[in-house]
């Protein structure tokens, strides 16, 4: 079933944008047309990973209404022989046009709403898409928000620092519910000792299921080999066989099940 | 039997009328409320208002899953809010002239039929 996703968090640095473009890729990988978008345009990242720096429309421009989705939308698919296909729509980095974003107004947030919703007619609909996934920005702001509104499920990034979940248990109960989104977390960054075998993987899941009273739709280990990747390639699609690859494609099952 | 059948279709357009003017008169009573409720203060003209995500989050529940929806729809009918919202059509239709009292919608009539939609160009 068609979806749009957002992956949001409380604080940043919880790896949104690395589980974003990896699940991703993920569903690029199974056949799937996804379309991934960059809404953090306070601190925007996917220009890095997909190595473009100079590009005529950004998502930036959708959002003015300077033109229309198409302009923005870049084919970063690589060739995998699986029929997949993956789209980015990337936040223009340069200083000023953050100071630009930074300085909207409620009237132009209200536009901007009314331009993130029309994207399931255009892409999901009319552009034949499976799924788009926003990367956003953490805590409350109106990027953020605007991209949960305009979603069909939201995915938690959380780390198991305790500031960051008490921020997402109040993300919750004072965002989502409200919102009637249907949420689910992943916890990332877990201690690897924590996860040692499937009995404590149980034991851990259970524990974090009742502390946000929410479906854990991944525990996904601090590997270090993900870690020094350093945000420079796609990790699940330059090692298929780590087992971090093996928790994005369960991931991806669940979210398309969800 | 053709006579019969002329009289049928009268009727028919009779009650029509009836139903379209209860309608009317509920959406009427609805905003007398409103105003009632909030004062003159907070019509469209006076406080023209924008339906961000913050406004969206400060409305009560029962307020906020109407305003949603229409987001949604972009333009919609009371029936095709609720439709989506699986609530009564004269709930719903309560609820969205409340928020156009509010300065939060706009609604025009088209024929025999009310839309509501959010002003985002204005």
């Amino acid at each position: 079933m068609k979806k749009i996703i957002a992956v949001h968090s409380y604080k940043g640095g919880t790896g949104k944008t690395s589980l974003s473009t990896n699940l991703a890729a993920t569903f690029v990988r199974n056949g799937k047309k996804v379309c991934l978008m960059d809404l953090d345009f306070r601190a925007p990242s996917l220009h890095a990973i997909f190595k473009k720096q100079n590009l005529d429309y950004w998502l930036n421009d959708y959002l003015n209404g300077v033109c229309e989705i198409n302009k923005v939308l870049i084919d970063a698919t690589n060739n995998n022989g699986n029929g997949g296909k993956l789209l980015v729509g990337l936040a223009n980095p340069s200083t000023e046009a953050i100071r630009d974003m930074t300085a909207k107004d409620r009237k132009w947030e209200m536009k901007a709403l009314g331009r993130l919703l029309a994207l399931r007619s255009a892409l999901l609909n009319d552009g034949n898409f499976d799924y788009i996934i926003f990367d956003t920005s953490p805590g409350l702001q109106y990027s953020s928000i605007n991209a949960i509104v305009a979603a069909d499920i939201v995915l938690v990034v959380t780390s198991l620092d305790a500031s960051d979940i008490n921020g997402s248990q109040r993300m919750t109960s004072e965002l989502y519910d409200l919102f009637e989104k249907k949420t689910g977390i992943l916890i990332n960054k877990v201690i690897v000792d924590y996860l040692k075998s499937k009995e404590e993987q149980k034991k851990f899941t259970k524990k974090m299921k009742d502390i946000h009273n929410l479906p854990i739709l991944a525990t996904i280990p601090c590997f270090c080999e993900v870690l020094r990747a350093a945000g420079n390639f796609i990790f699940t699609e330059e090692r298929p066989d780590h087992p971090f690859t093996e928790t994005l494609e369960d991931l991806a099952e669940k979210v398309e099940k969800f | 039997m053709a006579a019969y059948r002329k009289i049928e279709g009268k009727s028919t357009q009779i009650l029509e009328k009836i139903r379209e003017n209860l309608e009317q008169l509920n959406e009427k009573i609805d905003v007398m409320i409103e105003i009632q409720k909030h004062g003159q203060r907070e019509l469209p003209e006076n406080l023209p208002e924008a339906l961000d995500v913050m406004t969206l989050l400060s409305l009560p529940d029962h307020l906020r899953k109407t305003a949603v929806t229409l987001c949604k729809l972009e333009k919609a009918t009371a029936d095709e809010v609720s439709e989506q919202t699986k609530r009564a059509r004269a709930v719903e239709s309560g609820y969205l002239n409340q928020l156009v009292v509010m300065g939060y919608m706009k609604k025009e009539r088209e024929g025999r039929k009310a839309y509501f939609y959010v002003d985002r160009e204005t």
